[in-house]
This record gives C-alpha cells, sequence and structure tokens, in this order.
C-alpha cells in the first residue's frame, strides 16, 4: 500500500501569505477592516463584513482560550500517525477570533474547556504553525 | 388536495455490504429498476434523471456527468439528466431539482439514484479523498484535523455544556444499532445490538469518540421515482408527500463553524418546515434524522426540542429512542447502523421516509405512521435541509 506521507503544508494565498510572513516573525498576526473595524479570520481577499479592500493587520497577544478540544489516538491520516498522540483544538483568541490549533507542552489528559494558553510556533520546512501551551501563571 | 407538489411513488435498494463483486453498474441497474416497478410506471414514462453525485468514484462520476445513465437502462422517455453534488445534501437537492422539473413540466416522473461502492477503490485514494473532502487545507488540515476529530471537538463542547456523559454518547450507537440490526438493508442486519459497555469498551479514536461510535464505508445503493403529488394521487399508490422544507447555511470548512449557530439552525429549519406542513412535533410519527455520526445525535434531539435541554443523553440511554422505544428515531440507525456509503447514506434515509409512509418497513413498521421529520446535511456539515413528509 503506498501512502504519500509527506506532511501537509499550508496552501497559502496571495492574502494570507503575510500572516505566515508573521509567524516566520514568531508574530501572531491577524487582519483587519479599516473601512468596517472587522477582525478577520481566516484571512480573506475582502473584508467578509463589508467587501472593502482596505485591510490591514494587528499583532494578537498570542493568548488564548479553549473553546474545545479533541485528542486523537488512533486512526488519523496516515501521515499524522508518527505524531499521536496530538490534540486538535479551536481556541478563542483574547482579541476575538476562533481559529484551529494544536495544544502542546502538557499531557493531553490536562487539557480542558476553558484552559488559558498562549501561541508558540511549529516549524515545518518554511513554515512556522501557529500551535498553542498552558499559559504561565 | 394535498398540500405538497411532490410525491415519492416508487423505491429501490440493495443491501449496504462490502461486496466488491458487484460493480457500480451493476447495483445501479439493480435500484433503478426496482424503483420504476414499484412506482407502477413503464421505464419509458420516466422523463428525467436526477443523480446523486458518487463521491470519491471519479470514473463514474465522469460517465453518469455525461448523460449515461437514461443511455444504459434505455430510458426512452428521458428529456434532461444531471448529477448534483451538494455532499450529504445532495439528494435534497435531488428531490429539489425534480420537484422543479415537474413543476415547470420538464418531466412528469424523475428517477433518483445513488450508488457508492467503496470496497474497489484503492485505500489510498479513500484516505486522500476523505483527508480532504471539506477540509480547509490552510487552516485545519496541516494540523492534522479529521471529521472523526472535528466530531470529537462538538462533542466534548456539547457534552461540557449540557451535562451529557460519555455512558449516554455511547448509548445512541446501541439505540441506532437496534433499528439497523433489524433492517434488511444494513450492513448489521441481524447482528448482535453493542451494549454501552461495550461500546466504551472499544479503542478510544479521539477523545470522546470510540471505535463503535465511528463509521465503516460500505457499499450500496438505492433509487426513487418521483412524481407531483396530484399524480400521486391519481395513481392511487402507497406514496410519500413532501409537505414542507427549511433550510439554513453554516459555514464552508468546520475551522469557522459556530456550534450554536448549527444548533440553532437544526431548530429554525425544523420549525420552518413543520409550519409550512401545517404540523406540529407531537404530530411527528418518526424523527429521521442523517447525521452521519452518533455524537451528533443528542444535539439534534435537543435542538428538535424532541428532549430537554440535558436529557437527550438520558433519553438515548433509557431506550426511548432505540427499536421500541416511544420516539422512533433514525429507523435505519443512520450511517452508524448502515454502514457509510458516501452520500448515499442520506438517499437511504429518504427511501426509508417513503418506506415508512408507504407502510413497507417490515419489522420496523412504525404503527400509524403519519409525517416524518427527515433532514440531510451537505459535506462535513455546511448546511441543515430539514423536510417534512407525509402519507397524503
Amino acid at each position: 500500500m503506498n501512502f504519500d506521507m509527506t506532511k501537509p503544508l499550508p496552501e497559502v494565498q496571495p492574502w494570507s501569505a503575510r500572516f505566515w510572513e508573521g509567524t516566520r516573525q514568531g508574530k501572531l498576526l491577524i487582519q483587519t477592516c479599516k473601512a468596517c473595524n472587522a477582525i478577520i479570520f481566516y484571512p480573506r481577499k475582502a473584508c467578509p463584513e463589508c467587501w472593502s479592500d482596505k485591510l490591514d493587520w494587528i499583532e494578537a497577544s498570542g493568548k488564548g482560550t479553549v473553546y474545545t478540544f479533541s485528542t486523537a489516538y488512533s486512526m488519523v491520516e496516515p501521515r499524522f500517525m508518527d505524531e499521536l498522540p496530538y490534540t486538535i483544538a479551536y481556541v478563542d483568541l483574547d482579541e476575538g477570533i476562533r481559529m484551529m490549533t494544536r495544544i502542546i507542552g502538557c499531557d493531553p489528559k490536562e487539557i480542558k474547556i476553558g484552559m488559558k494558553v498562549e501561541v508558540t510556533f511549529f516549524q515545518r520546512e518554511d513554515f512556522h504553525l501557529p500551535y498553542f501551551k498552558p499559559a504561565k501563571g | 388536495m394535498s398540500k405538497g407538489k411532490l410525491a415519492i411513488i416508487g423505491i429501490g435498494e440493495v443491501p449496504t455490504r462490502t461486496m466488491p463483486e458487484r460493480t457500480r453498474w451493476d447495483i445501479l441497474y439493480e435500484v433503478c429498476m426496482q424503483a420504476v416497478k414499484d412506482s407502477g410506471l413503464h421505464k419509458n414514462d420516466i422523463e428525467g434523471t436526477v443523480i446523486v453525485s458518487p463521491q470519491a468514484q471519479e470514473r463514474l462520476t465522469g460517465e453518469l456527468s455525461f448523460g449515461k445513465l437514461p443511455e444504459e437502462l434505455g430510458l426512452k422517455g428521458v428529456r434532461d439528466s444531471v448529477v448534483i453534488n451538494a455532499g450529504g445534501a445532495s439528494t435534497s437537492n435531488c428531490l429539489r431539482m425534480a420537484e422543479q422539473w415537474i413543476e415547470s413540466g420538464i418531466a412528469r416522473a424523475v428517477l433518483i439514484p445513488h450508488v457508492t461502492v467503496h470496497s474497489t477503490i484503492p485505500l489510498p485514494d479513500v484516505v486522500n479523498f476523505f483527508a480532504r473532502a471539506g477540509v480547509d487545507l490552510q487552516w485545519e488540515y496541516p494540523y492534522g484535523s479529521t471529521y472523526n476529530i472535528i466530531m470529537g471537538m462538538m462533542a466534548n463542547r456539547f457534552m461540557r455544556d449540557h451535562g451529557c456523559t460519555e455512558e449516554e454518547m455511547a448509548s445512541v450507537v446501541t439505540a441506532l444499532r437496534s433499528w439497523a440490526s433489524r433492517d434488511p438493508n444494513s450492513i448489521f442486519y441481524g447482528k448482535e445490538v453493542p451494549s454501552v459497555e461495550k461500546v466504551m469498551a472499544s479503542d478510544l479514536l479521539n477523545t470522546p469518540l470510540h471505535k463503535r461510535e465511528s463509521n465503516i464505508t460500505a457499499d450500496g445503493g438505492c433509487a426513487m421515482v418521483v412524481v407531483s403529488a396530484e399524480d400521486a394521487k391519481k395513481m392511487k399508490r402507497p406514496a410519500a408527500y413532501k409537505l414542507g422544507e427549511s433550510v439554513r447555511y453554516f459555514s464552508g470548512s468546520p475551522v469557522m463553524r459556530d456550534f450554536d449557530k448549527v444548533a440553532e439552525g437544526f431548530k429554525v429549519t425544523a420549525k420552518e418546515a413543520m409550519a409550512q406542513a401545517g404540523i406540529k412535533k407531537e404530530e411527528v410519527s418518526i424523527w429521521n434524522c442523517y447525521l452521519a455520526y452518533p455524537l451528533g445525535h443528542p444535539i439534534m434531539a435537543e435542538a428538535l426540542e424532541v428532549a430537554p435541554k440535558g436529557q437527550a443523553g438520558k433519553y438515548f440511554l433509557q431506550g426511548r429512542m432505540s427499536f421500541g422505544g416511544d420516539i422512533p428515531w433514525s429507523t435505519i440507525g443512520d450511517a452508524p447502523g448502515r454502514g457509510h456509503t458516501g452520500s448515499g447514506v442520506s438517499a437511504a434515509t429518504y427511501v426509508e421516509t417513503a418506506r415508512q409512509l408507504m407502510g413497507k418497513a417490515g419489522e420496523r413498521q412504525v404503527k400509524n405512521c403519519t409525517y416524518v421529520y427527515q433532514n440531510t446535511a451537505g459535506g462535513s456539515g455546511f448546511n441543515n435541509i430539514a423536510s417534512i413528509w407525509g402519507r397524503e
């Protein structure tokens, strides 16, 4: 059985390139709309609220809260089998957006809904994926 | 005079199994011929074919979307043929297309088939298809997300907010399989119904999803013949009449999905569909829910107000949704009881809705079945289409 075991990299769009450049610099950037002040995730070509193209970026604090999560022990795509167990979560950033991520830096059994977390970056080839770990303090 | 405009007048189905020796065209022939015979019509009375898109079967999709079905079956009266793809909501949209053709006079009788043969697709191709289908390649896939994990996240949040236990979640499988074990078309027909303990003892795939709470892929197929409600009345045969429908879109990728909005969408669409049908929830004989994963059923049961907040899990555990319970629920056992046949599970739920309303459901026949709530959801759950079907 021939499975392609290459780890997937984000398929970047022109309007999201700045986000990934930011992660390379250790920054978690959030797209914003200058016309209507919307905070946007994931990044778009036009503001999903008002269709303005006057888009900008702010740097997030990197702090957030676990909205929900699930820890995988088996039956994932073969490309990720070597990383089991791992925890995927939705994290609500303090700035008001929700993103999918991984929770690392603790025993998966300690992860709870409502847990405070902070961003860290995980390098895969030329990409630095925003992961989260338990917040200090 | 029926309140509806559309009626299912004929059904055909093959048992869901893992049977690579049955080819896709073998199944298509069988279900289409069964449905046309069941309708009492001649094959050349079929004036349109609207086909549920066969997911992950590229070659067959090409053949069907280039018009092969009417020619292969020798349907001499066909005026048009299309394939429709809205993921798991494809069947609802096939019915809508048929309804439009019938209303506009393009066709008086429309054939709607579906087929899936997963067992002959090379495993890497199946894995590649389901790993990416409906999953965002930038914001989800690189993290190692899967459908199982997304369902696990939804279930964990529901359990925390609604006080639902893992034992109660596991009991949904027992309920669904109790129906499936009595359905000759289910892959689990005649098989032991797993106890809650057995479900919970199966391997943990991802929290809180155990192996028995997941799906197995399978092969299967079914078909329906639909006509106008007016024509169905004249034909004086058992039929299922479409009485109401409502839909809400949620989002195109799970990372953007707001779980509260999804639950609210379930609730609103049910109310709107029932209002259109002119019925109350107390009059619904069967809640025929298509959710693919058992973990979604308590969420749906509370959203539909079949169970009060915090009680759905308990209702399942008490056996109220099981075969013989007082709330007939997903009477083919949804995908966990059926084997996952891609969009075929939603097609099979419509066939079941018709079968129950026609009084042809055998051991599973719900007494005095008058109105059925039937939903479908697209792809990774981008929408919910609620509909109400009745005997007249």
